[in-house]
């Protein structure tokens, strides 16, 4: 915005700059507030809210380098979005008198800062509008389960969270495989997939919501599931934009969305990111595998993941796990939201049986964490969010 | 006895500032809209209180606006601007108020380092005007000249009220939180109060946690004129604070929120041993009930 000033006007106004430092969790602007200063994020990063009650959603995650306040400070009109600090920030502000002040006595410039403040505050708004219309549409939310390692369990969390939903919400809840290059989510649950998503990305616009859905298998417990890819091969034929393209016609069918990414951030999973409201991270208490999820965590973290969108999940695998939990939580510096108690063969023996765990047998471990992170989930982004009925945060608040 | 010539005088001599007033307005209002580039008009000579007229229109225009730009311009040119910088060191009081009110009507940020030394001036005319000027210029170079006068003589109610509508965004939430004397940061936390900013919420409620009396009794209003639902529970349990003037405060804060649960909280001050938290208790019992 600032590139076109000229040095000396650009440290006239440096010299103008206010340092403001705001702890996490406060708020810095609101929404249908005037504001009169411009704030350059200099360090930590900010969340950027659409608050329309009952609802509030997220758009954009600030960083280091990035500003906001322009509109209201350059064109003098009330704030778009609420603006909360998710880390501790020190920020720089501008405020108008002092914008003028320096730049003042040449109008050209100020018009040339007021138009590019114009179109920010345009394409902001479409941002802002695509953001929120599923919110207010009611669409799916979509839920990402990542695990750095293989062979913790990731697939079993998603599978069994996706039987938990179900429960709640027969046919509305979706299981997508994106856990490549094996993925195995449908074999797990007993079903034969014949068609999948990297196979449609040549079928035409019109026909595309059509043969999506004709790919979905259904589980007969309520689960419903579409594979990615059915052989090794394929995986690279899920673009980032098929991936959008499908999530966003599926997003008007289901309520949940769950996808497992499996081990690796490529581009569809990079894509997808964008895309989810939460994030939940599978671990296993080995050193490896915790290693891993620590450097998941501060990847997710940089990408912008809210920090309470941003669920992990331990998975004991064995009846003595040779990492502690508390040494888990040390090394991922953050706690870890829910433990699953080991389950012995019971996960490998419903997979023989085409059975989900969390429908056929609610004794399981891994039901009662797939049940505890159902609750989660649903405190965050189902009915009870929107109500406030059950006394957890509101959708996107930053908890206090 | 006011004879009928007399009579006659006065209300021709009314109708000629009445015209003049409005050929000064219309001649501004050609300035600003671009009609005109040229303004031939003195700011302190004729009947007319031409800096009044200023002031009403530029009141409505925001700081770097095109029409308010023109303004400064059209008198940057006739050189009133330059003239009303140097009346601020006049010896005259009464020509420095004139200049104050000037370079406050034109909100002449580079006058603020002028301005400021007047608020320390003897007269407190001068202060006065000095204080609505920089309330006027608005910025941070004028926040922090009122925030220093208020350290150095002491908190009044207009350097208070200039002091919110000078403050640029999170200026006042940052200086609830800096180092300062004694006695600022309760006037720092009534203009939070007075500016009616969301954003002041958080560190005015921090503020009314670990505040001294005087700080929480001033926190606890401020709360209620920004209207912040979110501080009700923290309110409601500084009915129950061990100082009166902090219970006083809560009562009345709570009487200007709109939240369901504060009629039995209020109920509890009918028996405080203070009288006038017992008489707050019951206006505020009286609003709940008209409301």
């Amino acid at each position: 915005m600032f590139f076109a000033l000229a040095e000396g006007t650009l440290r006239a106004l440096a010299r103008r700059l206010r340092r403001v430092t705001v702890a996490a969790g406060e708020l810095i602007l609101y929404q249908g507030e005037p504001g009169d200063s411009i704030f350059f994020i200099e360090q930590g990063r900010c969340r950027v809210v659409i608050e329309k009650p009952p609802s509030v959603v997220t758009v954009a995650v600030l960083t280091g380098g990035d500003f906001f306040g322009d509109t209201a400070c350059l064109l003098s009109r009330p704030h778009q979005a609420s603006v909360y600090a998710q880390s501790d920030c020190t920020l720089l502000a501008l405020d108008r008198q002092s914008l003028v002040s320096v730049l003042g006595r040449d109008r050209g410039l100020l018009d040339e800062l007021r138009k590019v403040a114009e179109q920010r505050f345009s394409s902001y708004a479409d941002t802002t509008v695509q953001a929120t219309w599923g919110m207010l549409l009611q669409e799916a939310t979509v839920i990402g389960v990542y695990s750095p390692k293989g062979g913790t369990g990731g697939t079993s969390i998603a599978l069994n969270l996706v039987g938990s939903l179900a429960r709640r919400y027969p046919g509305q809840v979706l299981l997508l495989d994106l856990d490549f290059p094996y993925a195995h989510a449908a074999l797990l649950a007993g079903l034969v997939p014949t068609s999948c998503l990297a196979r449609l990305g040549g079928v035409p616009a019109e026909a595309f919501e059509e043969v999506l859905l004709s790919a979905i298998l259904l589980h007969s417990s309520g689960p419903m599931i579409l594979a990615g890819a059915l052989r090794p091969e394929e995986a690279d034929d899920v673009t980032p934009e098929l991936l959008t393209r499908a999530i966003g016609v599926l997003r008007k069918t289901f309520r949940y969305i769950v996808v497992d990414l499996g081990v690796t951030i490529n581009d569809p999973a990079l894509a997808l990111l964008d895309l989810t409201q939460h994030m939940v991270l599978v671990t296993s208490p080995e050193l490896s595998a915790v290693k891993g999820a620590a450097d998941a965590v501060d990847i997710l973290l940089r990408l912008g993941t809210p920090h309470d969108r941003l669920s992990v999940i331990l998975n004991n695998r064995t009846l003595r796990p040779a990492v502690h939990r508390t040494a888990v939580e040390r090394m991922l510096k953050r706690p870890v939201d829910i433990e699953v108690g080991f389950d012995g063969p019971r996960a490998d023996q419903a997979a023989l049986k085409a059975e989900i765990l969390s429908i056929s047998n609610p004794h399981s471990e891994i039901t009662r964490a797939a049940e505890a992170l159902a609750e989660l989930i649903e405190r965050y982004h189902g009915k009870l969010a929107a109500t406030g009925a059950n006394g957890g945060p509101a959708i996107g608040h930053e908890p206090r | 006895m006011i004879t009928a010539p007399a009579r006659a005088a006065a209300v021709i001599e009314h109708a000629r500032v009445s015209v003049g007033r409005s050929m000064v307005r219309r001649r501004l209002r050609a300035v600003a809209d671009g009609r005109a580039t040229a303004i031939e008009i003195d700011l302190h000579r004729g009947p007319v209180d031409v800096v009044g007229e200023l002031a009403h229109l530029t009141a409505r225009l925001a700081d770097g606006s095109p029409p308010l730009a023109r303004l400064q311009a059209a008198f940057d040119q006739t050189g009133a601007s330059d003239a009303a910088i140097d009346g601020l060191a006049s010896r005259l009081a009464a020509h420095r108020i004139r200049s104050a009110r000037s370079v406050g009507a034109l909100k002449a940020e580079r006058a603020v380092a002028w301005v400021a030394p007047l608020l320390s001036a003897d007269q407190a005319e001068v202060r006065e005007a000095a204080a609505r000027a920089l309330g006027r210029i608005r910025g941070v170079r004028s926040a922090d000249a009122l925030v220093r006068a208020i350290e150095r003589r002491g908190a009044t109610r207009t350097l208070i009220v200039e002091l919110a509508r000078a403050a640029p965004d999170l200026y006042l939430e940052a200086a609830l939180f800096g180092r300062r004397r004694a006695g600022v940061i309760p006037a720092v936390a009534a203009a939070a109060g007075l500016r009616r900013r969301q954003t002041a919420v958080g560190p005015l409620l921090a503020l009314l946690a670990s505040g001294s009396r005087k700080e929480r009794v001033v926190a606890c209003r401020a709360l209620g004129w920004i209207g912040a639902r979110r501080a009700v529970p923290v309110l409601i349990r500084a009915i129950a604070d061990r100082e009166w003037k902090v219970r006083l405060s809560a009562a009345k804060s709570l009487a200007a929120l709109h939240a369901p649960a504060r009629g039995a909280a209020l109920e509890a001050l009918l028996a405080d041993r203070n009288p006038r938290v017992q008489k707050a208790g019951r206006q505020a019992l009286r609003r709940l009930a008209m409301e």
